[in-house]
């Protein structure tokens, strides 16, 4: 089924000259993980407004094309109307998070939905379980570390039960092991309760193993659209400057030397680990 | 900024902590309106007293002291001022009851300090915002006071890695006379603006991606109900000021020099 819609979309911001979206179409399937990737000021942060409205509600500009989310053509939705379909999650933690406990900021949407008080306390302690900060519920958000202000952020989004999970870049400020610890909350998020998950990422070698579907774009186009394997070992990515796990490009390094082959191309480490072991037997 | 310290809320769980904020303020209305009318030492240093077990109570007695000591400046201003009053005005003269007059000024001030501090150090600004939104104030309103309160530490936190920043690059705070130090600031100031105002284009994207304002009437996670200690407070209160506009009229108050026999 599917859940996102975009054809022929283009998108100018106010006062710009050049469209930060380029007639750019595409297709998302219920379920389904996505990595969003591509060169910085590419568009992709300007593609996930656009799925919940941000474009062109709030900043306006000039939206030429068709986008459907859910069922929604989103020109027609005010944007509250879309945010409990699509939850969108933001780059900065900090920036995302308005009351003064983490609780009270995983029920904000809740509470602007006007959810009765009971509802909304088991929704919230149900966000707050699947995110793993049950522990934090009474902290203030400036006493957490970025990591866990980020794990509330996905926590006070998911208590709205979207469809679609969006996150722009939210790993970007946080170390590698508070990275994981999102990147596991959304792969969780996305298998047993099967929310579709848009990710936008540049640390391809943590998370290309949960992706089912790959979408490069470069310069306001889509480059590439595809399965992840197929788009990332593509010549066109890697010279998008775009940071292909370092097992692919150690695997076409390998190839270029006759040295390794395989149909299938590895993208994780274990992967890559067992095809050298193969090599090495033969 | 020790005031300030002095006012700011920790999160520990006290009888005080769990009661009604509108009922808290109304016991500092009414310690307010009771040391507002006398102007005698003993009732005020009565009040001061009176207010000490809910300091005790409260558990809050460090964070309290250090409110005092934060006052201390402002209520030694008051005292000095009130002497150098009387003493002028009585013809450069300077009797007991004239300290126990500018004595009496000081404390009705420390009292007030008083009653405000365990109001701040007692109530989370979350429930202050609860309070502000029960008592009929737009949420917009106590949106923008419980969102402001939040991103002090924020931006504090901020100003402070601008100023190390400047500082790097060879900006010197310290350097000059009283308006040169202060056009110092300014480097630090335009920065500091400007990220604040990009930081709220981003907590307003935010706040749209969880719906905001998609109806009238929004619910909230908290609600405050009264209970029996704050009853309770209420009859206290309310017996304070009784007593206290009592006193005022029908004993007079003897002054403590009288009572040593000056």
């Amino acid at each position: 089924m599917v859940i996102v819609e975009a054809k022929d979309l283009t998108y100018t911001y106010p006062n710009a000259e050049k469209p930060a979206l380029d007639d750019v179409s595409f297709e998302i399937q219920k379920g389904e993980f996505v990595i969003l990737t591509g060169p910085s000021g590419c568009g992709k942060t300007s593609l996930c407004r656009c799925l919940n409205g941000l474009i062109p509600h709030f900043y306006q500009g000039e939206l030429k094309g068709k986008i459907v989310v859910n069922g929604l053509n989103v020109v027609d939705h005010p944007i509250h109307e879309l945010a409990m379909c699509v939850g969108l999650v933001f780059q900065n933690p900090e920036n995302q998070l308005f009351a003064l406990s983490v609780e009270k900021d995983v029920a904000f949407g809740l509470e602007n939905l006007g959810i009765p008080r009971k509802e909304m306390r088991e929704r919230v302690n149900w966000a707050m379980e699947t995110a793993g900060i049950m522990d934090l519920a009474e902290r203030a958000p400036h006493e957490l570390s970025g990591g866990q202000q980020q794990r509330v952020a996905i926590a006070s989004i998911m208590a709205m039960n979207p469809e679609i999970l969006v996150l722009d870049e939210p790993t970007s400020f946080l170390d590698p092991v508070g990275a994981k610890k999102i990147f596991g909350v959304i792969s969780k998020l996305n298998e047993s309760l099967d929310v579709t998950v848009i990710l936008i990422e540049h640390r391809l070698d943590l998370v290309a193993r949960y992706a089912n579907h790959v979408v490069v774009m470069d310069a306001g186009k889509i480059i590439l659209d595809g399965e992840p394997r197929e788009v990332l070992n593509s010549e066109k990515t890697r010279m998008l400057g775009v940071g292909i796990p370092k097992v692919t490009r150690l695997f076409q390094l390998l190839e270029e030397q006759k040295a390794l082959h395989s149909k299938k191309v590895p993208i994780m480490a274990e992967e890559m680990g067992e095809l050298v072991r193969g090599a090495l037997k033969a | 900024m020790s005031v300030f310290d002095g006012l700011k809320f920790r999160g520990i769980s006290s009888p005080i902590h769990m009661l009604d904020p509108r009922i808290k303020f109304f016991y500092v209305c009414s310690i307010f309106v009771v040391a507002i009318i006398f102007f005698e030492l003993l009732p005020l240093l009565v009040l001061f007293l009176f207010q000490i077990p809910f300091v005790i109570l409260a558990r809050v007695q460090k964070e309290w002291i250090r409110s005092l000591r934060g006052a201390a400046f402002l209520a030694s201003i008051i005292f000095g001022t009130n002497i150098l009053f009387r003493f002028i005005y009585a013809g450069y003269t300077l009797t007991a009851s004239d300290v126990e007059y500018a004595s009496a000024m000081t404390l009705r001030f420390i009292a007030l300090v008083e009653s405000f501090s365990i109001f701040f150090l007692t109530t989370s600004p979350d429930h202050l915002g609860l309070a502000l939104e029960k008592s009929h104030i737009p949420y917009e309103f106590c949106f923008a006071f419980t969102t402001a309160v939040r991103f002090v530490p924020v931006l504090a936190e901020e100003a402070q890695t601008i100023m190390d920043a400047q500082k790097a690059r060879g900006l010197e705070l310290e350097k000059g006379n009283f308006l040169r130090r202060i056009r110092n600031y300014i480097p630090i100031l335009i920065p500091l603006i400007i990220s604040a105002i990009r930081r709220s284009l981003e907590l307003a994207e935010a706040m749209e991606a969880r719906a905001w304002g998609a109806i009238e009437k929004r619910t909230n996670l908290y609600t405050l109900k009264m209970k029996r200690n704050d009853y309770l407070l209420v009859l206290v209160s309310i017996a304070v000021i009784i007593v206290g506009i009592f006193v005022k009229i029908y004993v007079s108050v003897p002054t403590i020099s009288n009572l040593l026999g000056f």
